[in-house]
């Protein structure tokens, strides 16, 4: 039998703003407002006059792997344009180590907060070493060159994406994984304690899905970066993630660790799927149809 | 010691085999257009003489007879260098008060378009656009077109056009704004402003009653170096000493711009900001070279393309090729416009034009897709 730990809260025939993770009877034992590396509270983000996101209070822990899910327009990547300072918030404040994103000086964001995009272009002719090096942006003043600190940090961030063999090739030669994996190196580079991911693997083949995630799992175990990752795939993000935020029409649905939050309920009224969900060694999510 | 390493790190790009091709061959292009230029003309002297007038020692050895032809009468009698340059033999004042400053005016223009160019490409991350695409062209050919319909006087023609251009860049600026531009709408805007500066151009364009006027019209319109001088050189060199290095300067940011704008910010770039200011520096290039020469076309378009092709989009180098082969196509170019239809001669404009035209239609033919930055 598949577990369903939060039958009790997720009425189906309770609208989902109902079932809010401020619950706190998930939460785990810290106060995750204290332990926050990115916190985000009574936001409001959208564009123009339409609001699309809207929650109370969202979390990002420190040193852990955050994964936003939510079917398509709850708002998952506005959220993380939020977090970016990319967006300023209609109402509310979105704040990275107890200071506001949006007063930071973006030089001084960049060095603290990375952003890795869905889909990523360069021009044709500049190799993975060059377009790499660019993650060093936010170290360098206007006239500074490439330092040996600089050049350190490409290196690292080189070898950790496992990108070392492509280093004097044209960005415009790779496949999209290896370009992926290029721009996963170049974010790397930027050296920060937070990095947000905007569905990273969206459109890899499987071996580069994983490759990315092995990454991201790594830099976040070795060097303790906080990764917040918006992720399409429900069953990749339980497996990768500490923790996961489920977006529902631009709220928090439910905040917790995987097997806590991915539930059938949860596929049910967040995603109108009709799915079988275990929990054996894996999470693994077995679809079934949609509902209407 | 230290300092030197940091110009040098900030500013020149690592040569390559390609980008030292291009710099040699654009180097050679520009002498021997030239030699050509200096050598033909009204004026006809064997290439004995020309060697001669070039290194005159009556030039040479006299600070003062250069500092005259160089800052001109007034300049030099002002700053107490002044000496009477009619001891000069004839061939050596043809080629030295009106042939060599038309090479040299040439090659500034075409250096400022292809600067110009470059970075109007990164801005807008589009490998078609020129130096004219924000407005620049069409505000600088009306406010020409009114200096001389109201006979405001020939010798403010350069900073009408440096005005107009910068006013109608303004204005694109306004136009595109809303919380913020991006490329597309710079562009969209650039049209708008365009099309309504044109319109007005033409309109003003028909109360010009002399022939004469009409023509100083046409040659500004269609971009000609005829009768320029050292006054022309002093007049491009002051902005072209700020432009050069500053592009090269910026050149990792138009690096890291042409990554897109998302990225840009999110490498900390403040990115209107940058964009701005990289546009008023391309303005400024362009102003420089439409205040002497007009509106030149297709320069500030050809040049950087075909650099790209050769040395790739790394905009050190880039903007480096551009320095060279921007020279190497407006010299070249002026060549035959003085001197291709033998008597008269055509605006510079004209044969650039000429020139782009099927280097696009080569282009058209040969790649597949124009996607790729």
């Amino acid at each position: 039998m598949p577990q369903t730990p939060h039958d009790d809260t997720d009425d189906a025939s309770q609208p989902p703003e109902a079932a809010d993770a401020t619950d706190g009877d998930r939460v785990t034992d810290e106060d995750p407002v204290d332990s926050a590396a990115l916190l985000g509270s009574d936001l409001e983000l959208g564009y123009g006059d339409t609001t699309v996101v809207d929650c109370e209070d969202i979390v990002v822990p420190e040193g852990e792997v955050t994964a936003l899910v939510g079917p398509n327009g709850s708002g998952k990547s506005t959220l993380l344009k939020g977090f970016s300072a990319e967006l300023d918030p209609d109402a509310g404040t979105v704040l990275l180590d107890g200071e506001d994103v949006q007063t930071r000086e973006p030089k001084q964001l960049a060095r603290e907060l990375g952003l890795l995009a869905q889909e990523n272009d360069a021009p044709g002719g500049l190799t993975v070493g060059d377009l790499v090096a660019h993650g060093r942006y936010p170290h360098r003043g206007f006239l500074d060159p490439l330092d040996a600190d600089d050049e350190a940090h490409v290196d690292r961030a080189i070898d950790l994406a496992g990108v070392d063999h492509l280093r004097d090739t044209p960005i415009s030669e790779l496949s999209g994984g290896q370009k992926q994996l290029a721009f996963v190196a170049m974010a790397l580079a930027q050296d920060t304690d937070v990095l947000l991911l905007d569905e990273p693997t969206t459109y890899l083949d499987l071996h580069h899905q994983l490759r990315v995630m092995e990454v991201v799992r790594t830099l976040n175990e070795d060097r303790d970066v906080t990764v917040c990752v918006v992720l399409h795939d429900l069953q990749q993000a339980a497996r990768f993630a500490d923790y996961l935020v489920a977006l529902d029409d631009g709220g928090v649905y439910d905040w917790g660790p995987p097997e806590d939050v991915v539930t059938e309920t949860l596929l049910a009224n967040v995603f109108g799927v009709d799915a079988a969900v275990t929990y054996d060694d894996e999470p693994r999510i077995v679809p079934r149809r949609p509902l209407d | 010691m230290s300092r030197q390493f940091r110009v040098r790190d900030a500013l020149l790009p690592e040569v390559d085999r390609a980008l030292a091709l291009t710099m040699v061959a654009s180097t050679v292009a520009v002498l021997l257009g030239a030699l050509v230029q200096i050598r033909y003309g009204g004026y006809q002297m064997p290439f004995e003489t020309v060697w001669r007038a070039l290194f005159d020692r009556a030039v040479w050895t006299s600070p003062r007879i250069l500092a005259t032809i160089l800052l001109g009468d007034g300049l030099a009698q002002t700053l107490g260098v002044f000496r009477d340059t009619s001891v000069l033999t004839d061939a050596t004042a043809v080629v030295w008060t009106m042939r060599l400053p038309r090479v040299a005016v040439a090659a500034f223009v075409g250096m400022n378009l292809a600067v110009a160019g470059a970075i109007f490409q990164a801005i807008t991350r589009n490998e078609l656009a020129s130096p004219y695409i924000l407005g620049v062209s069409s505000g600088a050919g009306f406010a020409v077109v009114v200096t001389i319909v109201f006979s405001l006087g020939t010798y403010l023609l350069p900073l009408a056009a440096a005005v107009g251009g910068t006013g109608a860049f303004l204005l694109v600026y306004a136009v595109a704004w809303r919380g913020g531009t991006t490329p597309v709408r710079l562009v969209l805007a650039g049209v708008v402003v365009g099309t309504i500066f044109n319109s007005l151009q033409t309109g003003v364009f028909y109360f010009i009653d002399s022939n004469g006027a009409m023509r100083t019209a046409v040659s500004w319109l269609a971009g000609s170096l005829t009768g320029v001088g050292w006054t022309d050189v002093r007049l491009v060199i002051v902005p072209t000493l700020l432009v050069v290095p500053a592009s090269l300067v910026a050149a990792r940011q138009l690096d890291v711009l042409l990554l897109g704008e998302r990225r840009a910010r999110s490498l900390g770039m403040r990115v209107e900001t940058m964009r701005f200011a990289l546009s008023a520096l391309a303005i400024l290039a362009t102003a420089a070279a439409v205040a002497v020469a007009g509106l030149v076309g297709f320069v500030g378009l050809v040049v950087p393309h075909a650099v790209r092709t050769a040395v790739g989009s790394d905009y050190r180098k880039l903007l480096t090729g551009c320095l060279f082969a921007g020279p190497a196509l407006v010299v070249v170019a002026d060549v035959v416009a003085r001197l291709g239809l033998g008597g008269t001669q055509v605006p510079v404009g004209v044969v650039t034009g000429l020139v782009g035209g099927p280097y696009f239609l080569l282009l058209l033919r040969r790649t597949e897709s124009f996607n790729e930055f």
